[in-house]
């Protein structure tokens, strides 16, 4: 019995050279983007040019090579809307680092006022790419099978809980900006919470794939809806009283809402019942408001209020019980009263019993996308280190300011695009495990994207999160390497064609043992 | 799975989508309010980034923008700066004058330009700055600057000359003056310090520049400070005679001294003799034209009284600050609402009675033209870089005090003064003289106020100076050799 050969369906094919020609489409942008950085601050191209344009390029075309022998069925698109993405991130913090950036200089010798916080520096950003990219070779080398990681998601998910739980030990992480989210090991200082993430996807994965039968079959129906036995909620309480502590510890609002948001969407996808949905967001709601009524976490409230009303907050304001904003800013009268030096803000608003807060940097990002416009101001020609942490929670205002608003639609279509080739790799995955598993790194990616770019635009409070890819930072660029590493893998075993029978005659069956 | 899988990648890009919304909202439709949001001082660093539009008078450049090789921003230049000032105003940043009155058009951020340049502002194009035409005539305006200066150069002056029929201001020049090059942007801190001096206030080390405190070189005396007017307001008392029943032919009481109402102090004349010599009563021409104290201080006290005078100074706007243009107006004048003798004083000009040099023009602007008085205005016409007119200056009435009878015989009286009175024989000019006392100095404001030419007028004037001497000797010929520039064309 053998079948005719227009029955059988076209195998997929490696699509390496539209993988190569998108790449190369992703390193002429970013060597362009470097290129317009030098002609339009000394009127030449840059020295910079070759290292980093060139460092970049480099590392691309191994990352190439690496999918292209190991993993040729992988997506073509996810590498080269990584590679994009981080280019554009790199040149724009080449553009903002403190050796190229004429304005910057000028403005220091001019005796003018720099935020110097912390340092954009395309070097670091290069060497960490350079790692990022290197993890991805590994990953996509050596995660022959993502199945794998379904045996360990135990294991995993205890690590995940130790990385998440290392910046509260003492002498290891510490506080800075205000979130306790660093680690400081030697020289390097690592958001753990930025790995944990992708472990916590392998370990709800693993534990929805094995509990999901019971949590989508077994319960009363009322109504439309299908309501879960109280036993099988117990997860999800689990995760909603990790996301309050965070929120309580960590005052992290964006984390919480994150590993909240993952955790059910996970569920759903894993159900296919809207009423864990229903539930999430309940739990979602009264978490946060309760969050807005105990008054030790007046934080949740001012950080509405902010959001709602920046102004009064400008270069310092206080929350007064009564609701009322008072602006603390230096030249006025509180601020004089208290001394009239740095920090006096702080100290008024703490005898007024307010809470402090300033929301300069919100607003100057804001003020550097409306000087953006709709077409940019240019990359090189615009003054985005106004804003602090320009390179980093602030790179997509940076960018929103040169490259304007068609710059940041293409940033986030780039972005769109990875969201949708992830979920197309889960829906064409043939494993429950590896569906969830890509299903879950993508959709947290898109919830990083909303969260963090939400806050920066104002369309949702700030929370600090790191801008995949874009911002400035080891750790992200590195997690997030990996992730794309995995997607490729998952894709790849995912359109290889089925093993072929070695004979075609007889009845031997061919069992893929794996 | 794939449903839910389905589901939640359109949820996913849901979140993508709001981003994009967002931003477009954000980038598209909130830019211009970000820009120029208190709160963004980013709109104040970039101003010398953009060339501003110029400054003309009569077809002569008075201010342009340049760009220095070296430097990103514009430098600013003012061609004979200290006698086109008090018009031209400074700009370094903060600015005064047309400079402050225009500067979104002189800028090009006004919208009339924007909306016009829509594709230029979409591709990122800057937009031009609009020209500002001055209705100020340069030769007559330099000859007014030189007349002050030789006049008294340690003491203030101004004078100020308006078309009558439009509202024109063709004169307005100010004595001592500065050149707004000096603090034009491209001076950067030095320019600064150099305001702070100019403003009479200590610098950084604590000096402050004594003469610049008393002479105030950045106001503008035309509009912006007021001084004793002396008899130049005489007019405004006969203004207010006629309109209350007499002509100019009314016989009126003049003495040769007048006892102050309530006081001991008694009001003498400036001279002996003439119409106001001891023979008790005299035409009101002849008491104007000889500028007789104590009529005036009658008139004023006791036959119209305060109510009446005050009145008609209301009915020439002396009581208000007249807006020559946006963001540019003059200061008021003010005549006292007092007993009697500080009535009869002010009714001459003298103690409570302040008047900028506009309003005292505006007098005799209503006396020329039918009584009518036109709204002063400094600017002709706006045009954008590509010589498109923006704004075109439509000439409006500002208040109508006096009937056309009454205003001939106003203007017939100002006519003896210079044919018979205290400024006769000075020129093809008609007016009041005006000389007050000002306690505690030796000097006097000097003062000539009227039209020219004496027939068929048709500019008004004020000239205004510091000195020894009265206003017919030292006003009135500055007045002649300005209107004779005037005139000219």
């Amino acid at each position: 019995m053998s079948a005719a050969p227009d029955q059988v369906p076209l195998p997929n094919q490696p699509r390496k050279a539209a993988c190569l020609a998108l790449l190369v489409f992703a390193m002429v942008m970013t060597l362009a983007a470097f290129a317009e950085v030098g002609l339009a601050r000394d009127g030449r191209i840059p020295a910079g040019l070759l290292g980093y344009g060139g460092g970049l390029a480099v590392l691309a075309g191994a990352a190439y090579y690496v999918q292209a022998r190991f993993a040729p069925y992988a997506d073509p698109l996810l590498l080269p809307l990584a590679v994009a993405l981080n280019g554009l991130g790199l040149a724009m913090i080449y553009r903002l680092d403190l050796s190229t950036s004429r304005d910057v200089q000028d403005a220091i010798r001019d005796g003018k006022k720099v935020v110097t916080s912390g340092l954009a520096s395309a070097g670091t950003q290069l060497q960490w790419t350079f790692v990022g990219i290197l993890l991805f070779a590994l990953t996509v080398l050596f995660l022959k099978d993502s199945k794998i990681l379904q045996r360990y998601m135990y294991t995993l998910g205890a690590c995940a809980i130790i990385l998440l739980l290392l910046p509260i030990v003492p002498g290891l992480g510490a506080e800075i900006n205000g979130a306790r989210v660093w680690i400081f090991i030697g020289p390097f200082s690592v958001q753990p919470g930025e790995f944990a993430k992708l472990l916590l996807v392998v370990f709800f994965a693993g534990y929805l794939v094995n509990k999901r039968q019971a949590m989508s079959l077994v319960g009363r129906k009322i109504g439309p809806l299908a309501l879960p036995r109280g036993r099988d909620l117990g997860p999800i309480m689990v995760i909603w009283i990790f996301g309050l502590g965070i929120l309580f510890v960590q005052k992290d609002l964006g984390t919480a809402l994150l590993y909240f948001g993952l955790f059910v969407s996970m569920i759903y996808i894993a159900t296919q019942r809207i009423s864990w949905v229903l539930i999430g967001v309940g739990m979602l709601a009264l978490g946060i408001l309760v969050a807005t009524q105990l008054p030790f976490l007046g934080h949740v409230n001012q950080r509405l209020s902010i959001w709602q009303n920046p102004e009064p907050y400008f270069d310092g304001g206080c929350l007064l019980d009564s609701g009322k904003v008072v602006s603390v800013a230096p030249g006025t009268e509180p601020y004089i009263a208290a001394g009239n030096t740095v920090g006096s803000g702080l100290a008024a608003c703490a005898e007024m019993g307010g809470k402090f807060a300033d929301s300069a940097q919100l607003m100057k990002g804001l003020f550097a996308l409306g000087e953006g416009g709709v077409l940019g101001k240019g990359l090189g020609q615009g003054e985005p280190w106004r804003t602090p942490l320009a390179f980093s929670d602030f790179i997509f205002d940076s960018m929103g300011e040169e490259l304007g608003l068609t710059g940041l639609m293409v940033i986030l279509l780039l972005y769109a695009l990875i969201v949708q080739r992830g979920m197309k790799t889960a829906v064409s995955a043939r494993d429950p495990f590896l569906k969830l598993f890509a299903g879950g790194v993508s959709f947290v990616l898109a919830l990083q994207v909303f969260v963090i770019v939400g806050g920066v635009t104002r369309l949702i409070p700030l929370t600090g999160l790191t801008t995949p890819f874009l911002a400035q930072g080891g750790s992200s660029l590195m997690a997030n390497w990996i992730l794309i590493g995995v997607l490729v893998r998952m894709s790849h075993q995912a359109r290889q064609p089925a093993p072929q029978a070695i004979q075609d005659e007889g009845m031997t069956q061919v069992v893929s043992l794996r | 799975m794939d449903k839910p899988l389905r589901w939640v990648t359109v949820f996913g890009l849901l979140l993508i989508f709001a981003l994009m919304v967002q931003v477009n909202y954000i980038q598209g439709s909130q830019a211009e309010k970000l820009q120029t949001h208190d709160l963004n001082n980013r709109q104040f660093l970039d101003v010398f980034k953009r060339p501003r539009g110029k400054i003309l008078a009569g077809g002569e450049v008075l201010v342009s923008s340049t760009k220095p090789k070296e430097s990103e921003n514009y430098a600013r230049t003012y061609k004979n700066g200290e006698v086109f000032a008090p018009v031209t105003g400074y700009f370094n940043g903060g600015a005064n004058g047309i400079e402050r009155a225009y500067n979104s058009l002189l800028d090009g951020r006004d919208k009339r330009i924007t909306n016009q340049r829509w594709f230029d502002q979409f591709i990122g194009k800057k937009a031009l700055g609009a020209d500002v035409e001055t209705t100020i005539m340069p030769a007559a305006q330099r000859r007014a600057y030189e007349e002050l200066r030789r006049a008294n150069p340690n003491l203030r002056g101004a004078v100020v000359v308006m078309d009558i029929r439009t509202g024109a201001i063709v004169v307005m020049a100010t004595y001592p003056s500065y050149d707004p090059t000096d603090v034009a942007p491209q001076t950067g801190l030095k320019g600064g310090e150099r305001l702070v001096e100019l403003e009479g206030k200590p610098n950084s080390k604590g000096e402050v520049n004594e003469r610049n405190k008393r002479l105030k070189p950045l106001i503008n005396n035309v509009l912006e400070d007021t001084f004793s007017p002396g008899s130049s307001f005489k007019a405004l008392i006969a203004a207010s005679a006629l309109e209350n029943g007499y002509s100019k032919d009314s016989a009126v009481p003049a003495p040769s001294t007048y006892l102050l109402p309530g006081t001991r102090t008694s009001l003498p004349n400036s001279h002996e003799g003439g119409a106001c010599g001891g023979a008790g009563t005299a035409p009101l021409i002849s008491t104007f034209a000889e500028s007789c104290n104590t009529t005036y201080g009658i008139l004023g006290a006791q036959e119209l009284g305060t109510a009446k005078v005050l009145e008609t100074a209301k009915e020439f706007h002396y009581d208000q600050r007249i807006k020559v243009e946006p963001d540019l107006s003059s200061v008021q004048s003010a005549f006292p609402d007092a007993d009697g003798a500080r009535t009869a004083l002010a009714s001459i000009g003298q103690g409570d009675n302040n008047a900028t040099p506009l309003h005292i023009m505006m007098i005799a602007a209503a006396a020329a033209n039918d009584g009518r008085i036109m709204k002063p205005y400094l600017v002709q016409r706006v045009r954008a870089a590509d010589q498109s007119v923006l704004e075109e200056a439509d000439p409006q009435q500002l208040a109508e005090p006096l009937s056309g009878g009454q205003a001939d015989q106003l203007a017939d009286m100002m006519r003896a003064v210079t044919s018979t009175g205290t400024a006769k024989g000075v020129g093809d000019v008609a007016g009041k003289t005006g000389t007050a006392d000002i306690d505690g100095v030796e000097y006097n404001n000097r003062w000539f106020a009227g039209f020219a030419p004496a027939q068929n007028p048709r500019y008004a004037f004020a000239v205004f100076t510091q000195g020894i001497g009265s206003g017919g000797e030292a006003a009135a010929p500055i007045a002649v050799n300005v209107m004779r520039e005037v005139l000219k064309k």
